[in-house]
C-alpha cells in the first residue's frame, strides 16, 4: 500500500492516522523489501511517499544557512554551486551507489535509514547539521547527532516528518573532505568513512571538525582530536591524529573487516582526508 | 488499484497497478517491454537501467506509482522505426561490447546517460567510472568501454558514423 499526498499537511495528517513509513527515493526501501520477500517474508508496511508534494526537492540558501529538503537526490546535490566546505558531501554524493542511485536516493533519506555506514552521515556531522522535523505541534529541529540515536533508530516520532537538513553558514575559508573504504569503491557497505572540515589561517589550523562513520551504530565527531589539531601547521596536521583520538570509536567485528582494522583505516582516512582538504 | 499514467518510449499508457507494483514490473509484465532486465533486484546489477524524466534510474526500485506522469525511454525506444540503431547500440555491436548479453540493454541506457550529461567528452577513467552501477560477468568491460567511447563521438556530433573497431 503507498499513498502520494500532494501537501505537507496532508501527508502530516497520513502520519498521524496510522503506520505508514515516509518514502522518497526508494533506494534503502525496495532492497530490504525485495531481500525480505525472497525469504518468504513479504512486507505489507504501508508507504508514504513524499516525492509528490512541491518544494521538498529544493536547495536553499537563507541568513541561517543552508537548507537541503526532504527529497534532495544525491545527483542534485552533486549538481548544486554549494562552498568548498561542502566538497566533503558532495564527495561522498559522488560514492554513494552509483550513478542512478545517486539519481533517486535522497541526502536526508540517508539519514532517516539511520544505517552505521551511512555515507551521509560524516560529512554533515563535521558541518554542524541539523534536522527539521514537522508534526502536529509544528515544526522543531534537531542537532544530527540527536537525531541519530542508533542503528535504523532516529528520534523521528511516529507522527512527524523530517522536511530538511539545515546546515549552518560555513566559514568562507573552510575546506572539506570525504575519504571511505570498502571492498570496492561504489555500490558496497563501507568498512570505515570519514570526513574532514577545517579553517586556516597564515598556514596554521584554526579549527578542524573530524567525522567517522561505519565504526559504532551512529557516526560521531572527535573532540580530541579536533582540540590537537587548532595551532597546527598546514604539514604537521595530518601526523597529529593519534590513535588515541579513536578510542571512543566501537567498530565492528564482522565479515567485511575487524574491529582492529577498521579502527586502522579511520586513522589513515583520517589523516589523508585532512591533509586533501588542507592542501 | 490505483493507476499511473506515464509516457513509455513516447507512448502514453494508463495502468492500474498495485502499491507495491515496481516500474520494472510495470514494464516487463504489463508493458510486456521485456528488453528492460532484472539480475538482482536490489539496485546492484545495473541490468534494469531505464531512462526516467531523462535520467537513468533502476528500475527495480522504483515504485511505479513514483513514476506517474513520467517520461520512460527504454532499451526498446532507442532504434528508429526503420530499424535504424541508436549510436550507442551500433557501437556495442561493432565493438563487439556483449557476450551474453544480460548486462546490456542496463549498460546501454547508463552509457547513453552519461555521455549525454558529459558534452565536454569523457576520458576511458570517466567511463569506467559512470559504469560502477552496472554489472558485467562475461566481457571484462573493456570493450564496452571502447564502445561508449566510439559512441561519444558520434552523439556529439564528432564523426559521422562510429569508427570500425580494430583487432
Amino acid at each position: 500500500m503507498i499513498v502520494r499526498p500532494a501537501t505537507l499537511e496532508a501527508a502530516l495528517a497520513l502520519r498521524a492516522a496510522g503506520p505508514a513509513r515516509p518514502l522518497a527515493g526508494g533506494t534503502d526501501i525496495y532492497p530490504a523489501q525485495a531481500a525480505a520477500a525472497a525469504w518468504m517474508r513479504p512486507s505489507n508496511e504501508r508507504l508514504l511517499d513524499l516525492t509528490g508534494i512541491a518544494g521538498l526537492d529544493r536547495i536553499e540558501a537563507d541568513a541561517e544557512g543552508w537548507r537541503i529538503g526532504a527529497c534532495v537526490t544525491w545527483s542534485a546535490l552533486r549538481a548544486a554551486p554549494l562552498p568548498a566546505a561542502f566538497d566533503g558531501l558532495r564527495a561522498a554524493a559522488g560514492t554513494i551507489g552509483g550513478v542512478q542511485v545517486q539519481n533517486r536516493g535522497t541526502v536526508l533519506g540517508n539519514l532517516c535509514n539511520a544505517s552505521p555506514a551511512a555515507d551521509g552521515a560524516p560529512p554533515l556531522f563535521s558541518l554542524d547539521a541539523g534536522i527539521e522535523i514537522a508534526g502536529p505541534q509544528g515544526i522543531r529541529r534537531l542537532p544530527l547527532p540527536d537525531f541519530l540515536l542508533g542503528n535504523r533508530r532516529t528520534a523521528l516520532a511516529p507522527d512527524e516528518l523530517a522536511i530538511a537538513i539545515r546546515i549552518p553558514q560555513p566559514a568562507a575559508a573552510a575546506r572539506s573532505a570525504f575519504r571511505k573504504l570498502g571492498a570496492r569503491s561504489h555500490l558496497v557497505i563501507s568498512i570505515a568513512m570519514v570526513a574532514v572540515l577545517a579553517e586556516l589561517r597564515d598556514g596554521h589550523v584554526t579549527r578542524a571538525c573530524l567525522a567517522v562513520g561505519a565504526c559504532g551504530p551512529v557516526a560521531q565527531r572527535l573532540p580530541a582530536a579536533e582540540a590537537a589539531l587548532i595551532g597546527a601547521p598546514i604539514a604537521m596536521a595530518p601526523a597529529l591524529i593519534a590513535p588515541a583520538h579513536l578510542a571512543a570509536l566501537a567498530p565492528l567485528d564482522d565479515l567485511r573487516a575487524s574491529a582492529e582494522y577498521r579502527r586502522h583505516a579511520a586513522l589513515i582516512l583520517l589523516r589523508r582526508a585532512l591533509a586533501e582538504a588542507l592542501a | 488499484m490505483p493507476q499511473v499514467t506515464l509516457t513509455v518510449n513516447g507512448k502514453t499508457s494508463t495502468v492500474e497497478v498495485e502499491g507495491r507494483t515496481l516500474l520494472v514490473e510495470l514494464l516487463r509484465e504489463k508493458l510486456r517491454l521485456t528488453g528492460t532486465h532484472v539480475g538482482c533486484d536490489t539496485s546492484q546489477c545495473g541490468a534494469c537501467v531505464v531512462h526516467m524524466n531523462g535520467e537513468s534510474v533502476k528500475a527495480c526500485t522504483t515504485l511505479a506509482l513514483q513514476a506517474d506522469g513520467a517520461s520512460i525511454t527504454t532499451i526498446e525506444g532507442l532504434a528508429k522505426a526503420d530499424g535504424t540503431l541508436h549510436p550507442m547500440q551500433e557501437a556495442f555491436r561493432e565493438y563487439h561490447a556483449l557476450q551474453c548479453g544480460f548486462c546490456t540493454p542496463g549498460m546501454v541506457m547508463s552509457a547513453i546517460d552519461l555521455v549525454q550529461k558529459h558534452p565536454e567528452g569523457l576520458s576511458e577513467k570517466e567511463i569506467r567510472e559512470g559504469l560502477e552501477g552496472n554489472l558485467c560477468r562475461c566481457t571484462g568491460y573493456h570493450n564496452i568501454v571502447k564502445a561508449i567511447d566510439a559512441a561519444q563521438a558520434v552523439m556529439h556530433g564528432k564523426a559521422a558514423s562510429i569508427a570500425p573497431a580494430t583487432v
